[in-house]
C-alpha cells in the first residue's frame, strides 16, 4: 500500500471513519474496523500502537454506557484510531507535500497536513528523550501505577514547554527557507497518480455519500 | 549596493520594556564578513533576526529605525529545529529551500550537489536527516541555506555543534563566500580565536548597543573588550597575562612576528 498515491491513502483513511460513523452499529463500524485492522496488520508495531491507543477508550466506554452504545462508540473510535495510526505509519509527510504541491495546493496547506502527520512520531521521540534524561538523573519512571503517574507529571511540563520553544525556532527556520516565498514550489519528485487510483478515490467518496444518504433515508 | 544597511535601529521583543537592540547602525557591503561578538544577551542573535527580516515580522515586537536588507538566509545554532521535517533524505533537505523559491528542478539538482560537496557531506546525501549527528546536520542545514543563494548570509553560532575540523571548514567557506562570491556575511560567534582568519569587521555589542566596531585587529585588541566584554583570542589573553608590552597580537602568527 505504501506505493499508492498519497491522496488514495488519505481518502481511504478518511473514508473508513466516515463510514464507521455513518453505517448502522454494530455491523457497519465492525466491518470498517476489520478493514482498518487488516491495513495495520502487515506491520505489527502499527497494529500494536492502534490496539494500545484504543484499549483505554473501550474500558471507559463500557464503564460509562450501556453495552450496545459502548460497543457502537468503541468500534467507531477504534476505526478512527486504527485508520489514523495506519496513515501516519504508511504515509511519509514528504510524499504528501510533493503530491499536494503537484496538485496545485499552496505549500502552506501541504505543510499543515504534513506537520499533523509528523507531529505524533516527533512528540513521541521527544518524550522518550526527556524520559531518558530524567532516568539518567535518578527519576523512577517504571514500576506501579503511582510511580508511572508521578513520572507522567514530571514529563508533561518539559514536553509541552520544549515543544512550544521548538515551534518558535522552527517557524524562523522555515520562514528563512522560503516557506512563505509566495512562489509556486517546485515539485521534486511528484508521485505518479494512476487513473485506477483516481477512480478508486472517487468510488470511496461516492460510497461515503451513498452511506450518508442511505442512513438519512433509512432513519426517515 | 550594500547587502545590509541598518540605521539607528531599536527593537523590542513583545511585552518587554528594555530594547534588545538600542541605536544600532551597521553597513555590510558585498565581500564583507562582519563578526558580531558580545556577552550572552547582548543582542547578537536579535541583530541577525532583524537583518534577516524575521524580527519583528515573525517574532513579533516593535522596530524603530531603518532596515534595508538584501534577500537573506539564516542558520541558527540548533540544527534539529531547523530541519524541515519533510525530507526523505539529506539531498531533499538541501533542496527544500530552492524548491520553495520555485527554482527549476535541474538548477536545484546542480545547486544541491554543489553545496553538499563544498560542505563535505555528499557521502550522507541519501541518509535520513534524522539519523545524522549534530555536526553533520548543521552542515546540511548550512548547505540548504546556501543552496538558496542568498545575497546576505546570516550565521548564528554556526559552529556550535561542530568539531574543530568541521568548524575550520565552515570558517574557510565563509571567507571564500565573501571573497570569491561577493556575498555579505554577518556572523554571531563566541569563537573569538577564529575571527581574525575570516572577518573583515568586528561589531562588539553590549546590552543591545554598539560598544565598538572596526577591523578585528582594532576591536579584539582593545583593553576594554578584555575587561568588560567577551574576552579576547587565546593568544591575546596569554599575551596580556604574561604582561608583555606593545600592541596585543590576536593570532599565533601575529605573536611570532611581534616577538621576532
Amino acid at each position: 500500500m505504501s506505493g499508492r498515491h498519497p491522496f488514495t491513502l488519505l481518502a481511504l483513511a478518511a473514508a473508513l471513519p466516515a463510514l464507521a460513523w455513518t453505517l448502522p452499529a454494530p455491523w457497519g463500524p465492525a466491518a470498517t474496523l476489520i478493514v482498518a485492522l487488516t491495513l495495520c496488520l502487515p506491520a505489527p508495531r502499527v497494529a500494536r500502537t492502534a490496539f494500545f491507543t484504543a484499549a483505554p477508550f473501550w474500558l471507559f466506554l463500557f464503564l460509562l454506557h450501556d453495552r450496545a452504545t459502548a460497543l457502537a462508540i468503541a468500534l467507531r473510535l477504534s476505526t478512527m484510531i486504527a485508520s489514523f495510526v495506519w496513515l501516519v505509519a504508511i504515509l511519509p509527510p514528504a510524499r504528501l507535500v510533493e503530491a499536494l504541491v503537484s496538485a496545485g495546493y499552496s505549500v502552506h496547506v501541504a505543510f499543515l497536513f504534513a506537520a499533523t502527520l509528523s507531529a505524533v512520531p516527533a512528540l513521541r521521540a521527544r518524550a522518550q528523550r526527556i524520559v531518558d534524561a530524567q532516568r539518567c538523573r535518578g527519576l523512577a519512571t517504571r514500576g506501579g501505577p503511582l510511580t508511572r503517574l508521578r513520572a507522567l507529571r514530571a514529563l508533561a511540563l518539559p514536553l509541552v514547554l520544549s515543544a512550544l520553544h521548538e515551534v518558535d525556532e522552527r517557524a524562523l527556520a522555515l520562514e528563512t527557507r522560503g516557506l512563505s516565498a509566495g512562489t509556486r514550489r517546485t515539485p521534486l519528485a511528484p508521485p505518479p497518480d494512476l487513473w485506477v487510483e483516481r477512480v478508486a478515490r472517487w468510488a470511496l467518496v461516492a460510497g461515503c455519500v451513498a452511506a450518508i444518504v442511505g442512513r438519512v433515508l433509512w432513519r426517515v | 549596493m550594500a547587502g545590509l544597511t541598518l540605521a539607528d535601529v531599536r527593537f523590542w521583543y513583545p511585552a518587554t520594556e528594555r530594547p534588545a537592540l538600542d541605536g544600532v547602525s551597521l553597513t555590510v557591503a558585498p565581500g564583507d564578513v562582519v563578526a558580531v561578538v558580545g556577552a550572552v544577551g547582548a543582542g547578537a542573535s536579535t541583530l541577525l533576526l532583524v537583518a534577516g527580516n524575521l524580527a519583528p515580522r515573525v517574532t513579533g515586537g516593535r522596530l524603530e529605525g531603518s532596515v534595508r536588507t538584501a534577500p537573506s538566509g539564516i542558520v541558527l545554532p540548533t540544527p534539529w529545529t531547523q530541519a524541515s521535517g519533510m525530507a526523505f533524505s539529506v539531498w531533499d533537505e538541501v533542496a527544500f529551500g530552492p524548491a520553495n523559491l520555485g527554482v527549476p528542478r535541474d538548477e536545484i539538482a546542480r545547486r544541491v550537489d554543489r553545496w553538499l560537496a563544498r560542505l563535505e557531506v555528499t557521502q550522507v546525501a541519501a541518509r535520513d536527516p534524522a539519523t545524522l549527528s549534530g555536526g553533520e546536520l548543521q552542515r546540511v542545514i548550512l548547505a540548504g541555506v546556501l543552496a538558496m543563494e542568498p545575497a546576505l548570509l546570516l550565521l548564528d553560532e554556526p559552529t556550535a555543534e561542530l568539531d574543530p575540523a568541521g568548524a575550520a571548514l565552515v570558517w574557510r567557506l565563509v571567507r571564500e563566500l565573501a571573497r570569491a562570491d561577493e556575498r555579505c556575511v554577518l556572523v554571531a560567534t563566541s569563537d573569538l580565536d577564529a575571527i581574525p582568519a575570516f572577518a573583515t569587521q568586528v561589531l562588539w555589542l553590549q546590552h543591545g548597543r554598539v560598544r565598538a566596531a572596526g577591523p578585528p585587529a582594532d576591536v579584539l585588541a582593545r583593553d576594554d573588550i578584555w575587561t568588560d566584554g567577551p574576552g579576547a583570542t587565546t593568544v591575546a589573553g596569554l599575551w596580556r597575562q604574561a604582561g608583555l608590552a606593545g600592541p596585543v597580537p590576536l593570532t599565533v602568527a601575529d605573536a611570532v612576528a611581534r616577538v621576532r
